[in-house]
């Protein structure tokens, strides 16, 4: 029995020394079996991440595996990834409904036995796991940009508060000019308020998307942006009163003011874009450039629709505004009428081919 | 009900003894002119009914019939799609062929084919006399010939084109019909009806002038001669207005407009000076010419409309003011009916305009559209909005249908250097 003591220990002794010489592979070859394995979504977007330095990795549904997935479609025992000279290799463990692999270079085949490169994707019943190893390439850095200095002053309490007050008290204003009778104080502040809080639907909306989509909301950032916008907006719609008031109908100045909104439009929706996703800078122009597309083209595809096959009414600019704002020079009756008179022409020409 | 009904015929039975002379008169006179009358239809050629009725009277023993062009206007304008047929007092029926139009009177010419030479009405050498009795002939509403006595009271005298002015009851169908005095002679033609027993006749003379033109010189093609009589009449009705005296009257406080002194250009007012409530004093002075040139049930020229606004802000300041000033200006609209296929869409300039004498800044707006089948007819329309004044507005505006360029600019030149203010 003796006997058998020491040969327990002698054993005991030896397996301490091969699990110290374990440790010591580990060491030697950290950097290359140390391995992340990302749950993913259908579209790439990061679920969880594992990083993990065992040479065998057992993926599955039940709870014996290293990662534990739980997608119905997947096996109990689904697939093992194991380091072996050097390399990972997959192994399906003949599961139902198999485990295919792809990456940038390769279409999407089946796994088993497959080398794994870095930045694989493997599909796994309706589930996606990217493998990534720690030397994997990330981006540079990126500074904070101008605009931050800017969202954070708007999305500070006290600002946001002052531009949704004076947004609101804009739409008050202007609902009072409008009225053709007498109106008392309430009759303006519901709809103004009213008005406020459609124009915080947008900010809102795209909080909640981003939010939706695993980025941050920052919902008072976005509210600031879009308020300060919104009243910028206000002053380009004074501009363009002002342009089209002060010209005549073969200026090309109300156009040109029109740009200023138009621009006014694609800053914001940049700006929603930079606040709410991390996307490429030239993916946010894209979406900014596609939204502002969409806000004015539509409305004008909209308006176009709409238009009857003959309209018997005249369509004309008649904006008209107090004294103070005329600045033009006015037109003597001789110009108004030789400009006047080009019509005839035009309207003769259209007859002819119709 | 009943009450109503017994009401009625015992003021018709009062009426029928009360004429009972001129019933008599009537009844000779249109047995007599019974087979010289037609009751004119045009057809559609794809369904085969017809789908506008009238009446016609003879006028020469070789089948030239008299009728109103409304009547027969859906087959000037689209001949293919219609053919024109008579029914005489005998249930005869026959083809009729268009040979001349008066557009601006509502006249026209047919033909039927005779084999030999058929009684017709006499045109009267003359104009009747105030007071006199008159006969005027018939289909009304489909059915059959009728005679209806009225009393000829002169020519309507706000209108541009004369017209007499019948008191008896006209109907549609009725239109084309001929009116006699009681020797049998045509002195006018039914025209319009403004209800009440007034009527509109065309007087003889404009019939005698277009059947007198058609034997010197049959016109080559109808939308010609329309195009012609249209630009002719414009002409005629602009040298008029524009060399009358446009006098300059006050409107609202400060406002000075310009009044055309012709008598066929009428005048109303209105203000809400009554209404304590409004924001804005408000005055209108609208004046109009009392005429409408049937061209199609859909397409109508020769109107025209002026209108004058003055706005005096009350208890408000510039800026609402000058709002609500807009609202009121932006959907001014044309003064004519008008579709798709008679004009095109309409063509506009606006511009900040201040006439030579300073008197008045303006925001002022022309547009105009052309005539698809009359070249060198428009349709324009002008509207102008002071600018210069805080919290008092002076509005302009005119449409005026069918008219060439040149009228168009005279007009409007004199128009926007006679409105000012005080």
């Amino acid at each position: 029995m003796a006997v058998d003591y020491i040969e327990t220990e002698s054993i005991e002794a030896e397996n301490i020394e091969i699990e110290d010489m374990e440790l010591k592979n580990i060491a030697a070859e950290e950097m290359t079996t140390e391995i992340i394995i990302e749950e993913i979504s259908k579209g790439h977007k990061l679920l969880h991440r594992h990083k993990l330095t065992k040479k065998q990795i057992h993926i599955g549904r039940d709870y014996h595996n290293d990662i534990i997935i739980s997608d119905p479609h997947i096996c109990p025992g689904h697939l093992s990834l194991e380091f072996v000279e050097g390399h990972w290799h997959i192994t399906d463990h003949q599961t139902v409904n198999g485990t295919f692999v792809e990456n940038p270079k390769q279409q999407k085949h089946n796994a088993n036995q497959h080398k794994i490169n870095n930045g694989d994707i493997i599909s796994l019943g309706k589930s996606q796991l990217r493998i990534l190893f720690s030397d994997h390439k990330v981006a540079p850095t990126l500074a904070f940009s101008p605009f931050e200095s800017f969202i954070d002053l708007m999305r500070h309490p006290v600002a946001l508060f002052l531009s949704m007050v004076f947004f609101t008290l804009i739409a008050g204003g202007i609902f009072y000019l409008n009225k053709p009778v007498e109106v008392n104080f309430s009759q303006l502040f519901v709809p103004a308020i009213g008005m406020a809080l459609g124009f915080a639907l947008w900010p809102a909306g795209v909080a909640l998307v981003s939010h939706l989509s695993k980025q941050d909301a920052r919902m008072m950032a976005q509210l600031g942006v879009s308020f300060a916008f919104f009243n910028l907006m206000w002053f380009s719609d004074v501009l363009e009163s002002i342009a089209a008031f002060n010209s005549a109908s073969n200026s090309v100045l109300p156009l040109l003011v029109m740009l200023i909104s138009v621009a006014l439009a694609f800053s914001l929706f940049w700006l929603n874009g930079y606040i709410g996703f991390h996307m490429t800078a030239r993916r946010r122009i894209i979406v900014a450039a596609s939204i502002t597309m969409l806000l004015f083209g539509g409305g004008y595809l909209v308006q176009y629709s709409n238009k009857p096959e003959f309209n018997p009414r005249p369509q004309y600019n008649a904006t008209i505004m107090m004294p103070s704002f005329l600045l033009a020079q006015s037109s003597s009756v001789d110009e108004f009428i030789a400009d006047s008179s080009k019509l005839f022409d035009k309207t003769k020409k259209r007859a002819l081919k119709e | 009900m009943k009450a109503f009904f017994s009401l009625v015929f015992f003021w018709l039975s009062v009426l029928l003894s009360s004429s009972s002379y001129a019933t008599e008169q009537a009844e000779q006179l249109f047995n007599q002119l019974k087979p010289s009358l037609y009751q004119i239809k045009l057809i559609d050629k794809a369904s085969g009914e017809k789908s506008s009725i009238g009446s016609g009277f003879q006028i020469s023993k070789d089948g030239i019939i008299a009728t109103n062009y409304h009547v027969i206007s859906s087959y000037a304008l689209h001949p293919k799609k219609y053919r024109i047929e008579y029914l005489d007092n005998q249930g005869n029926k026959g083809r009729l062929t268009l040979k001349s139009v008066d557009v601006i009177n509502d006249l026209a010419l047919v033909r039927r084919d005779v084999e030999q030479d058929m009684a017709f009405f006499q045109l009267s050498q003359s104009a009747p006399h105030k007071g006199e009795q008159l006969f005027s002939l018939g289909n009304p509403h489909d059915l059959g010939m009728i005679v209806v006595p009225g009393t000829y009271n002169g020519l309507k005298k706000e209108s541009f084109n004369e017209r007499i002015h019948f008191t008896g009851s006209i109907n549609s169908g009725m239109s084309g019909g001929p009116v006699v005095n009681k020797q049998a002679e045509v002195v006018g033609v039914n025209v319009a009806t403004s209800g009440n027993s007034i009527g509109f006749l065309v007087p003889h003379d404009k019939l005698v002038n277009l059947y007198q033109a058609f034997l010197q010189i049959p016109p080559e093609s109808i939308e010609a001669q329309m195009a012609q009589q249209l630009t002719a009449n414009q002409d005629k009705l602009m040298t008029e207005i524009l060399s009358s005296t446009w006098q300059a009257k006050k409107l609202g406080e400060q406002g000075s407009i310009p009044i055309i002194d012709v008598p066929f250009i009428r005048c109303w007012g209105d203000s809400n000076a009554d209404k304590a409530d409004a924001l804005i004093l408000t005055a209108v002075a609208n004046c109009s010419l009392d005429e409408n040139t049937y061209l199609s049930s859909r397409f109508f020229t020769g109107s025209m409309e002026i209108e004058f606004r003055t706005m005096q802000a009350k208890n408000i300041g510039a800026n609402k003011f000058y709002h609500l000033y807009q609202q009121q200006i932006a959907r001014a609209g044309a003064g004519n009916r008008a579709g798709k296929d008679n004009v095109t869409e309409y063509q506009c300039h606006h511009d900040l305009v201040m006439p030579d004498n300073q008197a008045i800044n303006n925001k002022s707006i022309f547009c105009t559209r052309a005539y698809k089948k009359f070249p060198d007819l428009f349709d324009v329309l002008y509207l102008s909005a002071s600018v210069d004044k805080d919290k008092q507005a002076l509005v302009s505006h005119f449409t005026i249908a069918g008219i060439n360029q040149a009228n168009a600019l005279a007009f409007t030149r004199k128009f926007m250097e006679a409105v000012s203010w005080q």
